[in-house]
């Protein structure tokens, strides 16, 4: 990983001297961007806003961390820079290499690291909805030395993050043993050491895929130790840039990291038995009502068509009564269908073993899991329909239980 | 006429021995080249299927989705056991040939040496074809999952014609590399595979229009999709 862990091999030679003519910076913002020449320049401003006032304590610099090829996103913020004055430095680089998200972010911690910042922001570039209030929120704690590690929690909607809520936040909670709410956050506040080690970890060595690092870098600091936070920030408007992928890379691009980490730290989550809730600064986050319309028709009908043809790959992946459970829910009208939590943890875990024995070529097994996932989803999203707001956060409680509970077995079968 | 009688049958049994004799030496020769070959063959599949499984070829290939095409071709047996067997196979059969060529047959003369040399063409018109059935359970695999995905309703449809056709494809590459009727393979291949996109296309264009149907209303679907209110991540 010492490729990524300095700058000098990241940038190309001018970009690097564009960063070294930066003066000192308590507070580094990396605007980390892939094809967002839509958003970028907005959350710069929002980013430099942010160091300019709430953060005017510290000293602060901005660098925009391009890793696609085109030059849309930094020629869009370098015209955006020429007319405005502005607070604080701002500078444009490149990430040389593969077009990948992850070396983005890399990027912005070696530079970081390179200008001997106390703290390091890591923003996407798409998430418009960064105020600058928010950005001193992530750093703050991390600049005052109460945390190692911030990162973000929403309000959102139950159909918003359906992923994170039924898959990714509650096997966090059941692996590592803290209730995050955002695994995939976009921004995140780092202290110094973090960083270093995360730039020196070799948990995503071969794996720079769109969230990589990302979910790496929550995972990490759950493991090593770190405080970690995390900071209210209203609601979450993430532009995705170019093209945003389909569910079933999504799953492989997140859920394969998930599952790949838990090889490496088998000897941390076989212990954990309990988990804590992580300290919030700010207002609490809230769960909102669905707003507008959900199609679960058409992700019960997705499930059935899974369950009609993907058996064969199924049979190779789950344990016999797994699979057995699902097959009622073929029958089910989508009024009916019921895909409880505990049945669902049971599949993720049966999929993270598959995973893990490599029993089917990675990539295959985590596509194969989407027609799962859009079954779970759509469960969730009817049994939460029109529901009170205060049932919301009990049933995603039920939902982080439920995968604290099937880890029993999960232990019992990591060989 | 008992004189005559004693004559006939010793010289019979005369004879009958010295054509033991003179046949013994070769069927022992026979029957010792038989068993070396069998303990050879025994050895060499043991440090085969040993040497396969040092290199972890049996998770490998489950891993490829090889052995579960095995288990679902009947074959119960891992990877490695099966190589062990075919290299097995492969030798007895040549020491076979062998041992009859030791009984000196004129209609046997040089066929143990005709087999061996067809040998390294057999063995890798073997190695395509298992190439060829690895790829096509592979992306027969990627497509049926893709399909689903997509939600397109005759994806195992699909996914066996990609199965078929990259198996005959395979097949059609190593009976070439065997030599076997090299034309006839070539412009069956040629027929068959033409035919069989000519089928399709009109298959899609009357018989498929459920299927187009489908797979535009899918795309469309989708496209509809993303302006719906579910954020997954």
């Amino acid at each position: 990983m010492a490729e990524q862990a300095d700058a000098a091999q990241l940038l190309r030679g001018d970009d690097l001297r564009a960063i070294d003519a930066l003066p000192s910076a308590d507070v580094l913002v990396g605007v980390c961007a892939l094809n967002q020449a839509r958003s970028a320049a907005q959350v710069v401003e929002a980013a430099a806003a942010g160091l300019a006032t709430a953060l005017a304590d510290w000293k602060g610099a901005v660098v925009v961390v391009e890793a696609g090829y085109r030059s849309e996103t930094l020629d869009a913020v370098k015209s955006w820079m020429t007319a405005r004055a502005l607070p604080v430095p701002v500078c444009c680089v490149r990430i040389s290499g593969p077009p990948r998200r992850s070396r983005a972010i890399l990027g912005a911690m070696a530079i970081a690291r390179r200008l001997g910042s106390a703290a390091c922001v890591l923003v996407n570039a798409g998430l418009t909805s960064l105020t600058p209030e928010g950005l001193a929120c992530l750093a703050r704690p991390v600049l005052a030395e109460t945390a190692d590690c911030v990162g973000p929690a929403y309000t959102h909607t139950v159909a918003e993050g359906t992923l994170t809520t039924n898959l990714l936040a509650p096997m966090c909670r059941a692996l590592y043993g803290r209730r995050v709410q955002q695994i995939l956050g976009g921004c995140a506040a780092l202290c110094q050491r973090a960083a270093a080690r995360l730039l020196e970890s070799e948990a995503w060595e071969g794996d720079l895929t769109e969230h990589a690092v990302e979910i790496g870098l929550v995972v990490e600091a759950l493991t090593s130790g770190d405080r970690v936070a995390e900071a209210h920030l209203g609601r979450k408007v993430l532009d995705t840039g170019l093209t945003a992928p389909d569910l079933a890379t999504t799953l492989a691009q997140t859920v394969g990291p998930m599952f790949r980490l838990m090889d490496k730290h088998r000897a941390v989550w076989s212990e954990i038995a309990e988990s804590t809730a992580v300290p919030r600064i700010g207002e609490p986050s809230s769960i909102l009502p669905e707003a507008g319309d959900v199609p679960v028709d058409r992700m019960v009908r997705a499930f059935k068509l899974g369950l009609k043809d993907l058996v064969q790959v199924w049979e190779q992946a789950l344990q016999e009564d797994t699979l057995a459970a699902l097959y009622p829910l073929g029958l089910a009208s989508p009024e009916e269908f019921e895909f409880s939590a505990d049945h669902w943890a049971r599949v993720v875990f049966d999929f993270a073993v598959a995973h893990h024995e490599q029993r089917l070529p990675r990539d295959l097994l985590l596509r194969a899991l989407t027609p799962l996932y859009l079954g779970r989803v759509a469960a969730f999203l009817r049994d939460m329909h029109g529901q009170s707001p205060a049932r919301i956060p009990v049933a995603l409680e039920a939902v982080g239980r439920a995968f604290e509970v099937e880890k029993t077995g999960l232990v019992a079968r990591w060989r | 006429m008992q004189d005559a009688w004693s004559d006939v049958l010793v010289t019979s049994f005369r004879d009958m021995v010295e054509r033991l004799a003179h046949v013994a030496p070769r069927l022992l020769a026979m029957v010792v080249v038989i068993l070396i070959g069998w303990a050879a063959a025994a050895i060499v599949r043991r440090l085969t299927v040993r040497v396969f499984r040092m290199a972890d070829l049996d998770a490998r290939c489950a891993r490829w989705g090889l052995t579960a095409s095995l288990s679902r071709s009947g074959i119960g047996q891992p990877p490695s056991q099966v190589i062990g067997q075919l290299v097995f196979w492969t030798i007895f059969f040549v020491a076979i040939l062998t041992s009859v060529e030791a009984l000196e047959m004129p209609a046997t003369a040089g066929m143990a040496a005709g087999v061996v040399r067809f040998l390294p063409n057999l063995v890798i018109a073997i190695l395509v074809w298992m190439v060829g059935w690895l790829l096509a359970n592979f992306m027969a695999q990627t497509v049926l999952i893709a399909a689903v995905n997509a939600q397109v309703a005759l994806a195992p449809l699909i996914a066996g014609a990609v199965r078929w056709l990259v198996l005959v494809f395979a097949g059609a590459a190593a009976l070439t590399q065997l030599g076997i009727a090299r034309e006839m393979v070539l412009l069956t291949f040629g027929i068959a595979f033409a035919g069989t996109v000519l089928a399709l296309a009109l298959a899609f264009g009357l018989g498929g229009k459920e299927l187009a149907r489908e797979i535009l209303e899918s795309r469309i679907r989708k496209r509809e999709g993303d302006n719906d209110h579910l954020t997954h991540v």
